[in-house]
């Protein structure tokens, strides 16, 4: 049973998850990582051992990011580092006292594999790697059946291999995922009927001037953005340029597509629409913590507020990863590292010969100039593009942002506010959903910095859970 | 900021607050509600809504009972029936020996009068909850009891106190209330108010408030501990509770069960900050599952915890304070104020004008905290 003390807890096994875990092991640290999934590589490389052994198509097109995620999971499965898939972490206490649910393996049949137990571990330091989730993008209709997140899509793929039936699909939105997605179906011989792009007319040439820079920083991820940007344009995929006013419509699920392109009104049918409109830090984790977050505007998400090496405002805890502030996989691994070595500083361990912290900082840094140049091209879109006062802004509880506005005018002055006149962000999703779109609501009616409005109040369960898994098991007859 | 001279100043913006200021200023006077966090922050919104007179101590009854007409009425008296409805309250006994303490409590209730709690049997209790757990040997109940939404209930409130021309400052934090002449005056750290009546209504920080005009009490502050969980299909309407087990179980008009019952988590009254504590909510959700076996397949979606001032007697403080003239005390509700929300603010009015009632307040007096 691990509930004694270890030195050091992670929550999430993607890159940067694995990094710090791997790393803090070699530092002679106890180290427990705990991950929802049921194998290491978070989002960015998810499957990436079956995947390897299968040598699938998904990732052909980006064989050398896919080596190195193998590379970086096989030494974490060497390493003494207590590794502990399907665990949903729902609560973690000021003293970090991690509560987490975990598939029982144990069990003679099929169905005893479903049995899950609530565990617990004390722990001297955190680590928080649990990434980023795709940035809600709410629109007339998006609640719909048929109407997708791209980041859940491109799941689908790579965990069941699943292909959108041909003609249904349309991509809409902007950003390096939509892109990436669209290619990989084009290489595995699906088809895209049409993408709607958001992106403002010339932003692009307005950025442009951030292009040099940005490859020297990072020649890979570049030569990677605008191969899938080639990739784009010689298939044959139509594309609406200067999308706005986006309507789904459908008796019960996606049928059509209406929206305006360079000022024409369009009309689409389509049963399967992916959006997109970038990712964002996945706070819920470190706003439970009451850690300190700030806003970013550029990014028009919080962001928790961390020092060079990701250490947070609790001297304990520390965010690895695009929790901390979207930089990428590429850098995840980096700042795991990073989070890594500050925490076993931090518990007195020596600084290990040739593991430079500096060096770390520094490729740091020059990655970062390539993700600013995106982050310009793909600055998020103004929340009202497509929002109507009748649209859907909590989608657990059907409140709309109407609703929103009149709690607004009758003195609701922030999302806790708001929430408790409306129930917005009451639902099991906990306003993963609703939440960062209720922050710039709030901001752009009141005129409030989202640092002063703040954000919607965590209360665990982080997750949803089964009743039944709370209670202590029965005794073994 | 001078916002001068008022009749009354309400300190606390819970329910408590709320409602006395509402009724303080249906009578004519003019009334500042001053709230350190903003309306219903800490006990009120985290209250599980509860409308009970069943199981109240006996001094509390009369109480409970007026104020259930009162929730009657709450559309007349804030514009909003504040999510009452009244399907009962049933307090079960699992087993023989708990059967017999609701008997001699039946019995006890009958020698002082009382008769709007009921006993019933197997039969009329497996009629009542058919998804109750079938070893239970029969429960108290009273049939017009219920419960409302809590949220609600603070919104309506609020927006009728603001209707009646109550000056309502959130975020404003009273840090001393001073002798003034033949009046009272209010210190926060931005402006002070002169009056001639203060309202303590500050819930788990009324001791603190007592203290600080030389009349201690017993409090303790104490996070309780309530658990939501995802939309289920409607199968239970009556609030049910257990003699055996603390428990409070209700299913929202959403369809989400409600469960709590007195739980404790961890509480930083200093901070104003909560937290749950993993082996009660486990125990809580055990009771739960106990009575209602099919809640095992249900999933818990939230929890939180409010701040409640518990009272070592359990009985609120009501009453003027023995120290200070102008001064009346409504705190300490020990958990079950909520209720009693809507007569206390008539109750604290009555008291504040001087104006006689129907009800005997003596055994809330603050007096019974003073050493002999």
């Amino acid at each position: 049973m691990p509930t004694d003390d270890v030195d050091l807890t992670i929550i999430g096994a993607g890159p940067a998850g694995i990094a710090a875990a791997t790393t803090a092991a070699e530092q002679g640290l106890t180290v427990l990582l705990l991950d929802e999934q049921t194998a290491p590589g978070g989002q960015v490389w998810r499957q990436a051992e079956r995947l390897a052994a299968s040598r699938s198509p998904v990732v052909g097109a980006d064989s050398k990011s896919h080596r190195r995620a193998v590379a970086a999971i096989t030494a974490l499965r060497r390493s003494s580092v207590d590794y502990r898939p399907t665990a949903t972490v729902f609560d973690v206490s000021q003293e970090l006292r991690i509560s987490w649910l975990e598939r029982e393996s144990g069990g003679s049949g099929e169905a005893d594999a479903t049995r899950h137990r609530i565990r617990e571990c004390g722990s001297k330091r955190l680590i928080l790697a649990t990434g980023a989730q795709e940035r809600p993008v709410p629109f007339p209709g998006w609640t719909l059946p048929g109407v997708m997140g791209v980041g859940a899509l491109q799941t689908a793929l790579k965990t069941g291999g699943l292909l959108p039936a041909p003609g249904g699909l349309v991509l809409a939105g902007q950003g390096p995922l939509l892109l990436l997605y669209c290619a990989q179906i084009l290489a595995l011989g699906g088809r895209v009927a049409a993408i709607l792009d958001f992106t403002p007319p010339g932003r692009l040439g307005a950025v442009a001037g951030q292009l040099p820079r940005a490859l020297i920083g990072d020649p890979r991820l570049m030569a990677r953005g605008l191969g899938l940007l080639v990739r784009r344009a010689l298939s044959r995929t139509p594309v609406y340029p200067a999308v706005t006013g986006l309507v789904a419509r459908g008796a019960g699920s996606l049928e059509r597509l209406s929206f305006e392109s360079r000022g024409r009104s369009r009309e689409l049918t389509c049963s399967l629409l992916g959006v997109h409109d970038g990712v964002i830090p996945s706070t819920q984790m470190s706003r439970l913590l009451g850690l300190e977050h700030r806003w970013r505007d550029d990014q028009q998400c919080f962001e928790p507020a961390v020092d060079v090496d990701g250490r947070s405002s609790d001297h304990r805890i520390w965010i690895a990863g695009d929790g901390g502030g979207i930089e990428g996989a590429e850098v995840a691994g980096v700042r795991g590292r990073l989070a890594a070595l500050a925490v076993a500083e931090s518990l007195g361990r020596d600084a290990p010969a040739g593991r430079s912290p500096a060096a770390l900082r520094a490729r740091r840094t020059r990655c970062l100039n390539a993700r600013r140049f995106l982050d310009r091209v793909y600055a998020p879109l103004p929340l009202e593009c497509h929002l109507t006062d009748e649209t859907t802004l909590c989608r657990c509880e059907g409140v709309t942002v109407g609703a929103v506005r009149q709690a607004i005018d009758q003195g609701a002055v922030g999302p806790n506010r708001v929430k408790t006149s409306t129930r917005c962000g009451m639902g099991a999703c906990q306003g993963r959903m609703c939440g960062p779109s209720l922050v710039r609501l709030i901001a752009s009616i009141t005129g409030t910095p989202p640092d002063e409005i703040g954000a919607l109040r965590i209360r665990p369960p982080l997750k949803p859970i089964l009743l039944g898994d709370y209670l202590e098991p029965e005794p073994a007859g | 900021m001078r916002p001068g001279r008022v009749d009354m100043v309400v300190v606390g913006g819970g329910l408590i607050g709320l409602s006395s200021a509402l009724a303080a200023a249906g009578s004519g006077l003019s009334v500042t509600l001053l709230e350190a966090a903003h309306c219903g922050r800490f006990a009120s919104s985290a209250s599980a809504g509860g409308v009970r007179s069943l199981n109240r101590h006996p001094a509390e009854i009369p109480l409970a009972r007026a104020a259930l007409e009162l929730w009657r009425r709450l559309p007349e008296l804030v514009g909003d029936d504040g999510g009452f409805s009244a399907p009962g309250q049933i307090r079960v006994a699992e087993d023989g020996a708990n059967l017999a303490m609701l008997e001699r409590r039946q019995a006890m209730l009958q020698d002082l009068g009382y008769d709007h709690e009921r006993l019933i049997g197997r039969t009329e209790l497996a009629q009542r909850l058919p998804h109750l757990a079938a070893d239970c040997h029969g429960a108290l109940i009273v049939d017009d009891d219920g419960f409302a939404d809590p949220l609600r209930c603070v919104h309506a409130f609020r927006r009728a106190c603001v209707s009646a021309g109550v000056t309502l400052r959130e975020r404003c934090r009273v840090s001393a209330i001073e002798k003034d002449g033949a009046g009272l005056r209010v210190v926060t750290p931005d402006f002070e108010i002169a009056t001639g009546l203060v309202v303590n209504a500050t819930g788990a920080w009324g001791g603190q408030f007592a203290a600080s005009v030389g009349e201690p009490v017993e409090i303790r502050p104490a996070a309780l501990q309530m658990l939501v969980t995802a939309r289920l299909p409607p199968f239970v309407d009556a609030v049910v509770g257990s003699q055996g087990h603390k428990l409070s179980l209700k299913q929202s008009k959403e369809g989400s069960v409600i469960i709590g019952g007195g739980y404790e988590g961890e509480v930083d009254p200093e901070y104003g900050r909560t937290r749950l504590s993993l082996s009660t909510v486990r125990q809580n959700l055990a009771t739960a599952a106990r009575l209602f076996p099919h809640l095992r397949a249900a999933r818990l979606v939230r929890s939180w915890a409010g701040i409640e001032g518990m009272m070592k007697d359990d009985l609120p403080v009501l009453g003027a304070s023995a120290t200070t003239p102008g001064l009346v005390h409504a705190f300490g509700f020990s958990g079950h104020g909520f209720a009693l929300a809507p007569l206390v603010g008539r109750l604290v009015r009555d008291l504040c004008l001087g104006r006689s009632n129907n009800f005997s307040l003596a055994p809330f007096a603050i007096e019974r905290f003073r050493p002999n």
